[in-house]
């Protein structure tokens, strides 16, 4: 039995799949821009960001009035409370895709750092674990979920390696600080959008079960 | 909340009409100031079991129940039982409004009259006290000997429910008791839930999941006789353990 609610909560879930498909575009060409020294799909990153965030509205919008006309129960509302969350997760991502990708403009004005692989590596792993989270939400699958949770210590610890990498070498290059700077910050928002995968992973556990795991993200 | 007092209780319980069996190994306990829910779809069997609580069921023909109702700590069918005297300590209010065509105070005192009081001033205290625990005497106060029949259908309810209250019942079981009312009137009867559980245990059938979601501290669904889930109105409506109460809660069902 389809009723008329079950068909817009369908809607919801298509938006927030467009949403997430933008989101991780965004943030695999800001990756791509920055290892490349792209400006121009830098600035195509910036410009897309508008997209993302009128989606934000809608997913606001659709939710606010399921809630207060329909008055749903149990999974409905379950889902409806996740969904809302998620994309205020997916719109943090893509203004750190955004970020990273002005970052990318200044850093592309300025001869190149020496090649990190661990920068190649925070991107990798930043875009893994929202391609996994999404396509976690689209099968309602739990052990998908757990797994990025457990994905983003390995982002941390990147982060940690780029930082200390990058400390070092302005130690040693005085004329490099202002660009080590600049790659610190993008590194910055890879580990925070791995941090945002997390939580939308967490999202979907509550979606899945019903329960809260923030901040103690394990298997339950 | 304050510790649960076991009120009620069935075990295992099995209902017969004739040869159909309407309820299969019903258990489920009812606490003092609690408010329990019964939903499930139509014909699952929620108003025989309610019925089952003060033996209402004793009425119908070739009706049977095994297994066993406690009420504190007597068994309500064993032989010996006075089922006048049980009816008073479990109340009724049902789903259409039934007051006797009688005035309003008469409505209220008919049950104290059973009861054999017959003190006038002890009748008109006892009706005002029913009356403003259903939350009718403002209402009311000025025409207590007008026939009850030209209130309003909300009114009548409350009538119903002053009327159920009179006797001074420990269980209250109210089968829809507001499905025949507006928002208003179903809002006033909500209210009065909240307030009456301060005294009561409360026993409510609803098809209205949202006020089984309001008024209810334990919710109970019921499905083809048998008892499906019981738990913590909180968790049945955000997150219930089987996919039929899920189904049958987000519509989803059949
Ligand atoms: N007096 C009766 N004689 C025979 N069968 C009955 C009698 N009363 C109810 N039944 C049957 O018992 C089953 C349960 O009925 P019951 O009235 O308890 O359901 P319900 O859950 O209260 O439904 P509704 O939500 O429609 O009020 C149904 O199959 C019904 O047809
Ligand atoms: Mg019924």
């Amino acid at each position: 039995m389809e009723s008329r609610f079950h068909k817009e909560l369908e809607e919801l879930k298509m938006t927030i799949l467009q949403m997430a498909a933008l989101t991780e575009r965004a943030l695999e060409k800001a990756v791509h821009s920055l290892l490349v020294r792209d400006t121009e799909v830098a600035k195509e990153v910036v410009r897309g960001d508008q997209e993302v965030n009128s989606l934000e509205l809608e997913i606001d919008r659709l939710c606010l009035k399921l809630l207060a006309l329909e008055q749903p129960m149990a999974r409905d509302l379950r889902f409806i409370i996740g969904t809302m969350r998620i994309a205020v997760d997916l719109e943090r991502i893509a203004d750190q895709a955004v970020n990273i990708a002005e970052r990318t403009i200044f850093l592309a004005s300025r001869p190149p750092l020496r090649f990190n692989p661990a920068m190649q590596q925070l991107g990798d792993t930043a875009i893994d674990m929202l391609k996994s989270v999404i396509s976690a939400f689209i099968n309602e699958s739990e052990e998908q979920a757990i797994d990025v949770c457990q994905m983003d210590d390995t982002a941390d610890e990147l982060n940690v390696k780029i930082l200390k990498d990058l400390m070092d070498y302005m130690l040693h290059d005085t004329p490099a600080i202002e660009r080590s700077v600049q790659t610190i910050i993008a590194a910055r928002c890879l580990e925070r959008a791995a941090d945002q995968a997390t939580n939308i992973a967490e999202s979907v556990i509550f979606i899945i079960k019903g329960v809260n795991i923030k901040h103690h993200c394990q298997r339950t | 909340m304050m510790e649960k007092t076991l009120k009620m209780e069935s075990k295992k319980i099995d209902f017969y009409y004739g040869s159909f069996k309407a309820l299969q190994e019903v258990s489920l306990q009812f606490h003092l100031n609690r408010v329990t829910a019964l939903i499930g779809p139509s014909g699952c069997g929620k108003s025989t079991y309610l019925r089952c609580l003060n033996r209402m069921n004793d009425l119908i023909p070739s009706s049977r129940l095994v297994g066993e109702i406690t009420l504190d700590d007597m068994n309500i069918y064993e032989s010996g039982v006075d089922v006048v005297e049980l009816r008073r300590r479990v109340g009724m209010v049902f789903q259409k409004p039934n007051p006797f065509p009688k005035t309003i105070f008469e409505n209220v005192a008919f049950g104290l009259r059973v009861n054999g009081v017959k003190d006038r001033n002890v009748l008109s205290e006892k009706v005002e006290i029913s009356l403003r625990q259903a939350a009718l005497w403002d209402e009311v106060k000025d025409r207590l000997q007008a026939s009850a029949l030209g209130l309003s259908g909300g009114q009548q309810q409350r009538l119903c429910i002053a009327r159920a209250l009179a006797v001074e019942p420990e269980v209250v079981l109210m089968d829809e008791p507001a499905s025949a009312l507006d928002p208003i009137a179903t809002q006033k009867i909500e209210e009065l839930i909240h307030e009456l559980k301060k005294n009561y245990t409360i026993v409510i059938v609803t098809h209205n999941m949202q006020q089984a979601a309001r008024v209810s501290d334990t919710t109970a669904f019921f499905y083809m006789g048998k008892l499906i889930e019981v738990n913590a109105t909180e968790n049945i409506f955000t997150r219930p353990k089987y996919k039929q109460t899920e189904d049958y809660i987000t519509g989803r069902f059949g």
